[in-house]
């Protein structure tokens, strides 16, 4: 078990947005979730690594403890990358630089360590021509790889994809899918808030539906997806698929 | 009428003579003062956004303190009320005055251009495993650097300007020098409107130099994610 929730709670205002949401993940499982927009599926990634302050419960990451006092964040956010809808590039830096950056600052390597490693994973997102381009010469699925490379040069054990593709035209997101695919393959352990039944049927060992902050119905995609025992989950699968 | 006009090239060429050596004061009181106002002004700025609610009200009661009071009157206090107790000279009383007046503008500055950059930077630094300062270090302070060039070198600008008050101190930059030429003899007209012309000539080549460096540091990659 590489990732443990208990009794999540997080307030934002007065409405708790995530409301008492437990889960456990194993290392390599792919969980994707799904849910209505305003159901709590960035709010709960973003406790997850502590982006977002939570007022209960608990976050357990490979040992890693975060209660609410917030007390071992910093060691929690080295053990996830996250990657976010709007890219999050760094504009004022090269691609190379924006993978380099926080393996300089954070991780402590070298300039060389950095750059080889830096590389290799652009290369291996096949961005590996872009390495001295800036964000804004880049489409929107090339800046979403360089977004996964910077996250991956971190070593994390876990990845974060909150609506990774939502931005992008339609021919750009077989690109991003299919680095995510690989990475899930290589067993890289996953969540991934995603409305691409297509991926979640193929690659996911769980779907989760999510709705007003809690767990409607999970289980593998070919019950959740394809048979799924809740009416919201069929209503809302209606409209997206 | 050609004598009139060769002796008034003469008196302009003279008092041009006199006041020459004083403008190496004013760009010195300026340069010192702006890079004191520089520094204060960064750390204003960003202690202004603290989290530390304390902290971030203390820096906020400086920038008010500070901008409500004339700058004449904080040359005076800092001279006469401050200088008496510390021993200061004339040249830093007058340089860290008006280089606290400037931090209090330049903070205000630093500030808003720290919270122009979107949020999404701090978050995506901070999944990273950036720390708070890191994150303004490498992330959010390059990207808003660019973004004040234009208010700070007006800044700059102004405080050249506003450098002719030290001479109630009697420092001797450009405009003490005007005022002893013209306590001297009586010339005032001649007299003022070359120290006007003296400062129009240095703020105006100056923005010239501002709008050329812009130029060459505008980075690429700047300016593209809104979001
Ligand atoms: N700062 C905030 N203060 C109060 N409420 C907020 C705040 N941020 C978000 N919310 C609310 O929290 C709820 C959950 O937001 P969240 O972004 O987690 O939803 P989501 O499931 O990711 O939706 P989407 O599919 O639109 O991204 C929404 O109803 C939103 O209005
Ligand atoms: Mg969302």
């Amino acid at each position: 078990m590489i990732i443990q929730v208990k009794n999540l709670v997080c307030r934002l205002g007065d409405a708790a947005v995530v409301d008492d949401f437990s889960m456990a993940v194993d290392r390599g499982e792919v969980v994707v979730i799904i849910g209505p927009s305003g159901a709590g599926k960035s709010t709960f990634l973003r406790c997850l690594n502590a982006i977002e302050e939570f007022q209960a419960g608990e976050i357990v990451i490979d040992g890693i403890r975060v209660g609410k006092n917030q007390k071992n964040i910093h060691a929690l956010r080295l053990e996830i990358g996250m990657v976010f809808q709007q890219f999050n590039l760094f504009p004022h830096l090269s691609v190379i630089n924006n993978v380099m950056l926080a393996q300089r600052v954070v991780r402590k390597r070298s300039r060389a360590e950095a750059e080889a490693k830096g590389r290799q994973l652009l290369e291996s997102v096949g961005l590996g021509d872009k390495i001295d381009a800036y964000p804004e010469q880049l489409s929107g699925g090339q800046k979403q790889r360089v977004a996964i490379a910077r996250a991956l040069a971190m070593d994390p054990r876990i990845m974060l994809f909150d609506e990774v593709t939502s931005a992008l035209d339609p021919e750009m997101i077989g690109e991003v899918l299919e680095v995510m695919k690989n990475l899930a393959a290589a067993g890289m352990t996953m969540i991934v808030v995603s409305h691409e039944i297509g991926f979640a049927r193929e690659v996911a060992n769980r779907v989760i539906f999510l709705d007003k902050g809690k767990i409607v119905e999970e289980g593998p995609p070919s019950s959740v997806i394809d048979d799924p025992r809740e009416q919201r989950t069929r209503d809302f699968l209606s409209k997206v698929l | 009428m050609l004598s009139w006009v060769a002796k008034q090239i003469v008196l302009y060429w003279d008092i041009f003579k006199y006041l020459i050596p004083a403008v190496p004061w004013t760009a010195l009181i300026t340069i010192c003062a702006f890079a004191l106002a520089l520094i204060l002004g960064l750390i204003v700025g960003v202690l202004r956004i603290s989290k530390i609610k304390i902290v971030a009200t203390i820096a906020g009661a400086y920038i008010n303190v500070i901008r409500g009071v004339p700058l004449l009157v904080q040359i005076f206090f800092i001279y006469f009320g401050l200088g008496s107790i510390l021993h200061l000279d004339r040249f830093s009383a007058g340089v860290i005055a008006v280089g606290i007046c400037y931090s209090a503008y330049l903070a205000e500055i630093f500030r808003s251009g720290i919270e122009a950059i979107a949020h999404g930077q701090y978050e995506a630094a901070m999944s990273l495993g950036m720390t708070r300062f890191q994150t303004l270090r490498y992330v959010i302070i390059p990207q808003s650097l660019r973004i004040v060039i234009p208010p700070v070198a007006n800044e700059f600008i102004a405080s050249l300007k506003d450098s002719s008050l030290v001479s109630i101190i009697g420092l001797r930059e450009l405009t003490r020098a005007g005022r002893e030429y013209y306590s001297q003899y009586f010339v005032d007209f001649q007299t003022w409107l070359l120290v006007g012309l003296i400062y129009l000539t240095m703020t105006i080549s100056l923005s010239r130099l501002v709008k050329y460096l812009e130029k060459v540091y505008s980075v690429a990659g700047y300016g593209s994610q809104k979001a």
